[in-house]
């Protein structure tokens, strides 16, 4: 039973390493270390017996004498337990011998730079140039093309119209009313309060030249086309539901909530046509 | 050297003008494509265009 003696159960501390056979690591522990010079060792230290790690008493120390306790420490001699402590357990070797220099054959970084950035430019100047040429194309086949453009236009030659008459043309399938104002007229569509009408708007809101009237033939109301030089007014009146307009077209009396509508319309040749569209 | 060194502290070395340049350029570049193809067609259809024989079909007095 002698084995029960040797094999005892002992914790370990948790920071303490073991080794396979379950022996914690000592490394620190000098198992090599002899026991201390004791004073009655005659020969000072030098002897063979004496430990190593601790330095010998003519290197300095504390002694006892008459005056109390006097340390003397020899700095110039190395304890014998000094170890350099490097942070590296390798130095680095800048200057590896065995890689030869390549510096001479490098190029200078900032020189190719400029045309490295330059030729990625010139990409992308191509690209955005070829995208944006690709998006407008295609938006371009949604526009209208020439020969509904034309026919969405309708030129009127106005000297054929007569002061004081009317012309009712159709364009994009409506009437467009046309009215050779005389000045009379003129002067009594401007003479009115345009502030208190219905839908407020001056007579040169509504024509760019006194004497013509270009407006859309359609009214307000719901969509009859008005008759021409009636209406309590002198302009027109809508039969449907009995709205009045006066010179300038406007909504004066009846329900049509809004005056009549002006058209895009302008004048060529002299004043001898007008293209509405 | 100090060309590129220039042109690269102005146009290349900030993304934002950088991305500005290449599409101010695209759209200038735009332009002078469509004027270069317009004009080089243009040349090389001298003769057969409406604008060189409208003369020939239109008469100022018909108008």
């Amino acid at each position: 039973m002698a084995t029960f003696a040797t094999k005892r159960a002992t914790t370990l501390a948790p920071t303490v390493r073991t080794l396979a056979s379950g022996a914690p690591i000592a490394p620190r522990l000098n198992l090599a270390a002899r026991g201390q010079a004791s004073e009655h060792d005659h020969d000072h230290g030098h002897s063979e017996s004496s430990r190593s790690d601790i330095r010998p008493r003519w290197a300095g120390g504390v002694t006892f004498s008459a005056a109390g306790l006097v340390s003397k420490t020899v700095t110039t001699v190395h304890s014998p337990a000094f170890q350099p402590r490097l942070i590296h357990t390798s130095v680095a070797n800048k200057d590896a011998p065995q890689v030869p220099d390549y510096s001479k054959y490098r190029t200078d970084p900032g020189s190719n730079r400029a045309l490295s950035y330059f030729m990625v430019g010139s990409l992308g100047v191509l690209s955005a140039s070829a995208a944006k040429s690709s998006i407008s194309e295609f938006l371009q086949t949604m526009a209208a093309s020439a020969d509904v453009l034309a026919l969405a236009k309708v030129e009127v030659d106005l000297s054929t119209i007569p002061e004081g008459k009317n012309v009712i043309i159709k364009w994009r399938g409506k009437p467009v009313f046309i009215r050779h104002r005389t000045q009379s007229e003129v002067d009594e569509a401007r003479a009115v309060d345009w502030k208190s009408l219905r839908d407020p708007q001056s007579d040169e809101d509504r024509v760019q030249k006194p004497e013509w009237l270009v407006m859309l033939g359609v009214c307000t109301h719901l969509g009859c086309v008005p008759i021409g030089e009636a209406g309590d007014f002198g302009g027109w009146f809508c039969p449907c539901h009995g709205s009045h307009y006066d010179i300038s077209g406007r909504a004066r009396k009846g329900p049509a909530p809004l005056n009549l509508e002006v058209p895009a319309y302008e004048f060529t040749d002299g004043d001898g046509k007008v293209i509405i569209g | 050297m100090s060309l590129s060194t220039g042109i690269y502290n102005t146009l290349f070395k900030r993304n934002s003008v950088f991305v500005g340049t290449i599409f101010a350029g695209a759209f200038l570049f735009g332009v002078g494509f469509d004027t270069a193809t317009t004009t080089f067609w243009e040349r090389w259809n001298k003769g057969k265009l409406w604008k060189d024989i409208r003369h020939k079909y239109v008469t100022d007095a018909e108008e």
